[in-house]
């Protein structure tokens, strides 16, 4: 049983390598989901382009939505929504059952050299580097057979939604990591998930909205990412300069893991 | 070879306390290396609290503590690559395959693909699980999942491996398969450290064992020592039919004499003595007369029940 023993680290991994070994359980567990993902991938967009970018944009006067195409108007905001959609996936439950007594990964990752903060960025780097890079370009590229796309900067909308992702996912983390009945894990998406979704000018200029509002839409990361994306894919200018957008995107991003770093030492240290 | 002398873990006045309640309340003891060494106590005596301190999972609040001569406060990743957990509830991934629970959780030691695949499967070979290496974990019974969640706690080769109460819940043969392990395990000389309720089996696995109460050690020493020092040589227990904790209670007080000390249980009588055959000349003499008598050497349950077991007939009354 001592074959492999020269193999093992008996020191404390560095932050990247924490994250790393932390991230591998991740994809683990993807390899077994992954079939489930081309749902949302690639048969749901294409349901949105044809149900809504093609049928209800026939309705729709090109004007009203800053003279594009409605297919052309709405393909970023879905790229981004799939990103804030997988989140759904990725940051809730999956964070909820980690502390779980049944079977809890980030109590087995406890008692090993991973420190709470790996665990964290590790989650991380698979919610918010990993699946918007693969999903979200899957998506990317299925739009393009729709026409939608202004040039090659497009491919920068994916990046957009990694920033949406971002943004979101360590608050996301500290809801999920703070519960403690699952009864009310669905209250993310009553009242986050599904709100951000259909008022952030996805579907509809955000500047139709109601001006009381306003402000919710501004507050939310998944109107900051379609107006990014909305640049990128389509080549018009966003509400705000694009620094602007990007600099709030990443105050939460970096807040946000503040937050969940402090919640998730709180919630394992026993 | 390895300094048995070597201390690995090291406590004094180890204390942790949650809000008001103090859980462990100043523990003192030294594991050595190559030792197997239990902790032995009433579910709530803190023994599950005491391990998580060791294995670095949780700050002590006072005291001092070190393992492999190190400061878990400071040091904690350091020190859990060099351990092994087996915890209370499994943690095991329900959702990864048998064989990949152990690869993943070896990588959280550092350790490359190809040698975690060598290492799982020796290790799952060692757990006699080799066959269900494709399974899912939810797939695999209680006693199954208890040995898979030993494998793990081996893969980085661990110094010292801690597991706390590896058989409670698991059915007779499951049990003996686990501990007919740890058996195997200590022969090749690794380090345990363990909490368990069976008696008999940590008699005959550990080398020495501390027996904590309500936060504290009341009790330590091999299980020879244990039992020199704390019960005679031989017990007789007495059963009076469906006589319950209240009744044996009142007729415990009529056996005052029969044997050194007498241990009402909530199901039967204890008679600690040093001579069985005087015990039941005595019994005769008084004309007491239980439905059953059994008369057997002492063991380290004893022990535990004669320090513990006060307390569990009055949780019981």
């Amino acid at each position: 049983m001592s074959a492999t023993t020269a193999a093992v680290d008996r020191t404390a991994p560095g932050t990247t390598a924490g994250a790393w070994r932390a991230f591998n359980l991740q994809l683990a567990l993807f390899r077994h989901v992954w079939h489930g993902t081309v749902f949302t991938s690639v048969l749901l967009p294409i349901l949105y382009m044809v149900s809504i970018g093609i049928g209800v944009g026939a309705y729709i006067d090109s004007a009203s939505v800053g003279g594009l195409t409605y297919a052309e108007f709405i393909a970023p905001g879905l790229i981004c929504s799939v990103a804030v959609m997988m989140l759904g996936n990725d940051m809730v439950f999956p964070v909820f059952g980690g502390y779980a007594d049944w079977g809890g990964h980030y109590l087995a990752q406890r008692a090993t050299p991973l420190r709470p903060v790996d665990m964290l960025n590790g989650h991380l780097a698979y919610a918010v580097v990993f699946r918007p890079f693969t999903n979200c370009t899957i998506v990317a590229v299925v739009l393009a057979f729709f026409g939608v796309y202004a040039s090659w900067w497009a491919a920068l909308a994916v990046a957009a939604a990694a920033l949406v992702s971002a943004a979101m996912a360590p608050w996301m983390h500290c809801w999920a990591s703070s519960i403690k009945n699952d009864a009310n894990l669905n209250m993310i998406f009553r009242f986050a998930v599904m709100p951000i979704s259909l008022f952030s000018g996805v579907f509809f200029p955000a500047s139709e909205m109601p001006a009381f509002l306003q402000p919710l839409v501004w507050a939310s990361p998944l109107w900051h990412g379609t107006e990014l994306a909305r640049a990128a894919t389509a080549g018009v200018a966003p509400v705000l300069p694009p620094p602007v957008h990007i600099a709030y995107l990443v105050l939460l991003a970096v807040t946000g893991w503040f937050a969940a770093r402090r919640v998730i030492e709180r919630r394992l240290n026993f | 070879m390895p300094n048995v002398n070597e201390i690995l873990v090291s406590a004094a006045d180890l204390r942790k306390s949650y809000g008001e309640h103090e859980a462990v309340r100043g523990v003192d003891f030294e594991i050595r290396r190559g030792e197997a060494f239990g902790f032995l106590g009433a579910n709530g005596a803190g023994k599950s609290t005491t391990m998580r301190m060791i294995g670095c999972v949780s700050q002590p609040t006072a005291g001092t503590l070190t393992v492999f001569g190190r400061d878990p406060h400071t040091e904690g990743a350091a020190i859990r690559a060099r351990l092994g957990v087996v915890p209370q509830d499994n943690t095991l991934d329900g959702m990864l395959t048998v064989f990949e629970n152990l690869v993943v959780y070896a990588g959280y030691f550092g350790i490359k693909k190809k040698a975690a695949r060598e290492r799982a499967a020796e290790l799952l070979e060692f757990v006699q699980l080799t066959a269900r290496a494709k399974d899912q974990v939810s797939d695999l019974s209680g006693g199954m999942q208890r040995r898979l969640a030993i494998a793990r706690s081996l893969i980085n080769d661990p110094e010292l491996v801690i597991l706390d109460e590896p058989t409670t819940g698991l059915d007779p043969q499951a049990r003996h398969l686990v501990w007919e392990r740890l058996f195997q395990l200590k022969h090749r000389g690794v380090s345990i450290l363990l909490t368990t309720h069976y008696m008999d089996e940590a008699e005959q696995l550990c080398d020495r064992l501390v027996v904590m109460d309500e936060g504290r050690i009341i009790a330590s020493g091999s299980p020879r020592e244990l039992i020199d020092t704390h019960v005679t040589k031989e017990v007789v227990e007495l059963r009076f039919g469906t006589a319950h904790t209240r009744e044996l209670a009142a007729l415990a007080q009529s056996l005052d004499g029969v044997g050194a000390q007498i241990e009402p249980l909530p199901d039967r009588i204890l008679v600690y003595t040093d001579d069985a055959d005087d015990t039941n000349a005595a019994l005769d003499a008084r004309d007491i007369r239980p439905t059953s008598v059994l008369a057997r050497r002492a063991t380290l349950e004893d022990v535990f029940l004669r320090l513990t077991g006060r307390a569990l007939v009055e949780d019981e009354a």
